[in-house]
Parts: structure tokens; sequence; C-alpha cells
């Protein structure tokens, strides 16, 4: 079992045995003085005391350095002849016999109990991070959340990075880099074909990756593969320890999935897979079937432009309300399409903002221009100051956002009532607010309006609109780094929406040198 | 007006489009060609002599861009694209490869036709050498270098100055960022954006009766720049109306 060329164990005994030596020496002085001052004889018992320490303290070998180096110092100092190893009495060599017997005895017994002592702590610090895992795996909301779960868990209690795969596409896909962790080529191949079900998932398979470390590829739960693959790295650990660690790995997993197969966990990834899929499907089909309704659309509006303008319907009132009707309506549909549009734009893709240097007074006027026609019957109030910072953002998202907050605010407000547009620039924030006069937000309404498909319940009967516009602003703004909000004094009051975006200053003061030459 | 029709090529692959902006053009007094591909309109282009250039940009046999390409490699005859939205870089690059605006599908005729006029006015001031440019209550005068504001003149820094005669040159269309940045600070700053901002806001002071709300020098949102042009052909309505108007989503 002890390997004596094995340098790291050297290392590790050496600070133990070292102490032993010092005990023993310090032991021996006293000893001997007393036995001097005192005249005491046979003081050999009396080396239990750092057989003991340090069987308790520092383990078995420096428990045996200790006895030995009792015995030694015992003949050397206190059985006659003094100052030599030689012993003349055969009683006092029974003596030390019985002597070194009962060290080695106490001294097994001594590290045994060290070593359950260590063992029940260890336990109880499993216990308490099991704990822990299954108490987030209760609240756990979806299933990336148990899957960190599962890998900070791992993470935990192996100090090892722990990255772990959903499923074979994620694998695929994935570039190798995961939450700061650098997953080699070699290991995301089998990772991949762990995940497929081409492999045997119980025992999991250890990879050397390019740089020497040691990967450990293996299913999470050997009888499903719903849980993913984690793939752990062991570092460059000789084979006998790494397989030390791969005990202990099963062992955590065993726990893990034991407690994810009692929370049927299994049964919620499955579904919540099936539901994203499907939601999957049914983005792109709104994606598709959009697109394709927009191509009659652009001739219907074209087609109405042009009838509306033409001379011989110039006379023709009632022909020509009703051609105004045809491109008002094809107008609104084409609104409700490019919302329906951006929407799965954000869903399925994300959004990627362009961003550039903008004056915010352009986006909000361009935002004012392009609802021209809608606020046409509203009161405009609109507070730029001259002096607003550039910001750097993509402005025709910012400007989209706008678009659907003034129409909002047209929606829910009343003819010939106020809409007040303003923008402030504070504490590195910019902020822009668009307050109406009109429905007024209810406690639960406001904060439920930045949510996909709300729609205002006292509105729904006399209001026509997808519930998407506000999703979107806000999907918009977030992709800008800054946030929306609204308020309101309450139903019938009126409705204040602010954006915030950020500020920073760069770049802009070492214009100012060369602007004018 | 007593000039020739002037003739538009309109190229599209959907039978619907072409004929409602045949009907359009038409019945505001131009002769209509039609091309169904981007083969076809290149063919077109070369055979008879053409005012003006109207480009889908999905197109079956070949993009936009190649069609706009091809042509502007040996012709300068303008060239508006009509575009989708949400691609501002897009736009950009047409632009770039040489058209001269662009329309956002679905559009209105009345935008168009704005467009198209101003399109068709600047090859006319390109052809005769007409050195002033007016713009609302401002006039610009290339020959004179001189900016008049209600007849009143106005003292604009070289920069300046150099920035609104960019703008004249394509007085009515759009003119990227990159295209202002690179002909007034030089190439090395095409992407210092925010020098265009200060300015043109420093330069809003100076020209716009309200510079809260710019008419004169407009932002075309992640594109460009615009000089809002009117009253050439006594439709003083046109460009305020070629804002209104616009039916962008």
């Amino acid at each position: 079992m002890y390997n004596a060329l094995n340098f790291d164990r050297i290392r590790k005994e050496l600070p133990g045995v070292c102490m032993t030596l010092g005990l023993v020496a310090i032991l021996t002085a006293v000893l001997f003085a007393l036995v001097w001052q005192l005249g005491l004889a046979h003081g050999s018992v009396v080396f239990l005391i750092p057989v003991v320490i340090a069987a308790t303290r520092w383990g078995v070998v420096s428990a045996i350095v200790a006895a030995i180096c009792g015995v030694l110092a015992s003949a050397f100092f206190f059985y006659p002849p003094l100052y030599s190893f030689r012993i003349r009495d055969p009683q006092e060599v029974l003596d030390l016999i019985l002597f070194i017997f009962v060290a080695v005895t106490v001294s097994q017994l001594a590290t045994r109990l060290k070593r359950q002592l260590e063992m029940a702590r260890q336990r109880e610090i499993d216990l308490r991070d099991l704990y822990a895992f299954s108490r987030r795996l209760a609240v756990a909301f979806d299933v990336s959340d148990i899957h960190a779960a599962i890998e900070d868990h791992l993470a935990t209690i192996m100090q090892r990075n722990v990255v772990l795969f959903a499923s074979a596409r994620e694998a695929s896909k994935s570039s190798g880099r995961r939450a700061g962790v650098t997953v080699p080529e070699r290991v995301l191949t089998e990772v991949v074909e762990v995940a497929s079900g081409h492999r045997d998932a119980a025992g999991g398979a250890t990879v050397t990756a390019e740089g020497g470390e040691i990967w450990l590829v293996r299913a999470v739960s050997p009888k499903s593969l719903e849980f993913g693959v984690i793939a752990i790295n062991l570092g460059r650990e000789s084979k006998e320890h790494s397989d030390e660690l791969r005990i202990r790995v099963d062992a955590v997993l065993a726990d893990a999935t034991a407690t994810l197969e009692r929370l049927g966990v299994a049964h919620a990834i499955s579904e919540a897979r099936m539901r994203s899929e499907t939601d999957q499907l049914r983005e792109a089909l709104i994606g598709s079937v959009s697109h394709e309704l927009r191509t009659p659309l652009a001739s219907i509006l074209g087609a109405a432009t042009v009838l509306s303008a033409a001379p011989a319907l110039q006379h023709e009132k009632k022909l020509t309300a009703l051609v105004h009707d045809v491109r008002d309506e094809a107008e609104r549909l084409n609104n409700d399409i490019q919302n329906l549009l951006d929407a799965t734009r954000i869903s399925s893709d994300g959004v990627k903002p362009h961003a550039e240097w903008a004056d915010p007074a352009d986006i909000i006027n361009s935002a004012i221009d392009r609802c021209r026609n809608r606020l046409e019957d509203r009161r405009l109030k609109i507070d730029l100051p001259q002096d607003l910072p550039l910001i750097h953002v993509d402005p025709v998202l910012v400007q989209q956002a706008l678009v659907q907050i003034f129409d909002n605010a047209v929606k829910y407000s009343a003819p010939n009532s106020r809409i007040a547009i303003s923008a402030r620039a504070r504490d590195g924030r910019l902020t822009v607010s668009v307050a109406d006069q009109g429905a007024g937000l209810t406690t639960a309404e406001t904060s439920k309006i930045w949510d996909r498909f709300a729609r205002g319940e006292r509105h729904a009967a006399t209001t026509s609109g997808s519930g998407l516009g506000l999703w979107i602003a806000n999907a918009f703004i977030v992709a800008n780094d800054g946030r929306v909000s609204a308020a309101s004094e309450g139903p019938g009051l009126g409705t204040t929406v602010a954006i915030e975006l950020p500020v920073t200053q760069a770049a802009i003061p070492q214009l100012e040198s060369d602007s004018d030459e | 007006m007593s000039e020739p029709s002037p003739i538009v090529l309109v190229v599209d692959d959907e039978i619907q489009i072409r004929r409602f902006l045949r009907t359009g053009f038409e019945l505001n007094g131009f002769v209509v060609h039609e091309a169904g591909t981007g083969a076809e309109a290149v063919r077109s282009a070369t055979l008879r002599p053409i005012d003006l250039v109207i480009v889908d940009l999905g197109l079956p046999d070949m993009d936009g861009a190649e069609v706009v390409e091809r042509i502007r490699s040996w012709s300068s005859v303008p060239i508006i694209v009509l575009s989708v939205r949400s691609s501002e870089a897009q736009k950009v690059h047409l632009l770039e490869l040489g058209a001269d605006d662009y329309v956002v599908k679905p559009f209105g005729m009345a935008e168009l036709l704005a467009r198209v006029r101003v399109a068709l006015r600047r090859q006319m001031r390109a052809v005769s050498g007409e050195p002033t440019v007016k713009a609302g209550p401002l006039t610009i005068d290339l020959a004179a270098r001189a900016v008049l504001l209600n007849d009143k003149r106005l003292t604009l820094t070289p920069k300046e100055y150099r920035l609104l005669q960019v703008l004249a040159q394509h007085a009515g269309n759009v003119v990227t960022h990159q295209h202002l940045l690179k002909e007034v600070w030089g190439s090395i700053h095409v992407h210092d954006t925010h020098y265009l901002r200060i300015f043109v806001r420093k330069l809003r002071q100076k020209i716009e009766p309200h510079p809260d709300s710019p008419k004169i020098l407009v932002t075309e949102l992640g594109v460009g720049y615009r000089l809002v042009q009117s009253g050439a052909e006594g439709d003083a309505g046109s460009w305020s109306e070629s804002t209104a108007a616009k039916t962008e989503s």
C-alpha cells in the first residue's frame, strides 16, 4: 500500500514526521531533566504520549516514527548503560518490547478513529451538497435550471471543471467554450457519441485531450439519456487517482439521478423539450406565413395608393373613401404582420443590434415621423433639450421601439388628448418618456403590459391589437442595454412609458479640437 | 410640362407590382418599360434610352444588387431600389454600389413618385450644370460657394460647407454616413459616425428654422442623411408629403 518511492506521499507525510520528531525531542529533554533532578526511572511509558498525538493528528507513519524514536530515546537516555543503545537488564528489554506492541496498537486504533472522523465529515459535506442540490432542483424552473444545478453540484463536489451537454445536438453545435471552460475537440466528439446512444452509457469513457489532460465523459444517468452527458476534467492525475475520482463521480451521479428520478425530472425534461420543439415549429410557421402574406400586401397597398390619386376617382367621394379604407386597412395589416415577423425574429434568432453613434433627437424625430398619420389628431408636446448626449445604440431598433410605444399611446387615448414626448440625460442614462392622457393602468396591468400577448382586459372589446407591440419594444430596448418602464396614476389617468438607455461618454471631447479649422 | 415624357424601366418579378407601378407612372405622365428578370432588365437598359430604373431586390435570376452594379458599370441613369425593411446594411451597400435611392416595401405611389422626381431633377441638373440647389428656405450656390437662408448669407466653417456641398450635390437623395465621412474628413474616418452627428447638430442650428425638428437636413436612421429639396416643379407639398406618406411598417 505504501510505495516508498512515491515522492508525493513523502512530501505529504514530512510535516507530520517532523512535528513528531520535535515532540519526541522535547519530551526526551523534559524527561531527562526530571530523571536528573528527581531521580525518576523508567520513563518509557511516557513516550506513548507522542505516539497517540502523532496517530490522531498526522497518521500512522508519524505514529510509527514516534514509537521508534521513543524506544531509541529510552534505550539511549534512561536504560543502563546510559548513552548507549545497548540494554543490560532482560526485564527492561521485555518492557521495551511491550512498549512497542502497545505503541503500534494504539497508533492503529487512533489512525482508524481519525479516518472514520474524516469520512464522517466528508459524508456530512456530501449530504449538505446533495441537500442543497435537491433544494435547487425543487425550485428549478426549466430544463436549463436543472442542468445548471447538476453541473454546479458536480463541480462543487469534485472540485473539477464540469460541463453538461443536454443533447448530442447541443454538443455538436457547441464551439467548445461553455461557462468559462474550454472543452477540447476530442472530448466533444466523444460527448456526441455518448449522447447519441452509440456508446455504452453506464461506465463512461476517459479521453486524453491534446494537452494531456484526462477527461471523463459519461451519461448522467445510465438508464436514460434525457439527463444529458457530462464531461469532467480530471486533470493530469495518475491512473490510480483518476480511478478514485471515477468512483466518486459514480457515487455523486447515483445520488443525483436518484433525486432526479424521484422528482420526475426525466418526464419534465422530455416534455419541455417537446414544447420547445413545438415552439420552434410555430415560430417557423409564423415567419414563413407572414412573409408570404407581405408580398400580396405590397401590391394591394401600392394599387390602393395609385387608385386614391387617380383622376377618375377625384370626384367620386364615396369611392375615394372606400379606396382610403383599403389603403388604411392594408397598412394596418402590414403593421400586424411586421409585428409578427419582429416577434419571430426576437424569439428565434434573438435581436442583434448594429450599434452606432446616434443623436437621440434624430431617433425620436424619425419615430414621430413614422407615426405622423396616427399622431395627427393628438396634441403633441415635444421637449428635447439641445445638448442631449450622443448614444451608442442601434438607432433603428430604438426607433421601432418608440413607434410601438407611440402606437400604444394613441390606441389607448382619446382624440385631441395630449401626448408629451420628452428626453432627459442624467447620471449616465438617457431617459425618453412618452406620457399620454389615456386609459391608464391598473396595478395588475402595470406588471403585465410587457408580457407577450398581453392585452388589457378592460379594452379587449374596444381596441384591436395582438398584444405584441410593447413586448417587442421591450425586447428591442433590452437588446440595446436599456430598459423600459411604465407608470400610471391609475385607470383613466394616463400612462407614462419611459425608455432608459446608457450614455457612454467616449471619443466625443477629442472632436472639439479639430472641429473648426 | 412641355418636355418629353420621362421613360422609366420597372424591374420586378411580381406581375401585380409591375401593373400598379405602370398605372401609377402612366397616370403621372411617364412612359413605362417592364422587365421581369435581371437579365431582361440589363438587356432592356442597353437597347433603349431610359431616364430612370426601378429595381426590386428579389429577382429570380440574379440579385438586385447585381443589376445595379451592371447597369452602373456603363450608365449614369438614376436607379431606385425597392428594398425590404430591417436591412439598413443592405441599403448602405446598394447606395455604395451606385443606387441613387431606395424605397421600402410596401410603399405608396406618392412616396415612390417623390423619390423618382428627385432623382430625375438631379440628373437634369447634372446635365445642365445648374449651380444652385434650393431646399426649403435654404439656397446653396455651389459655384459661388455661398449658402443663403431666406436670402441672408450664412457664415459656415469650411467643413460645414463641405458637408452641405456633398449633400447638395446629391440633393434629395440619401447620402450614406461613410460617403459623407470620406468626403469631409478623409477615408481614415469612415467609421467615426459621432463626428458627423456633432457636426450635423451644429449645422442644423444654422440652417434649420426649427433645429429641434429638422425639415431640410433629415436623418435616415442607420443609413445617412438627406437634403430635402423642394420647389423646383412647383410641388411644394411633395417634400413634406414624401415624409408624411411613408408607409414602411
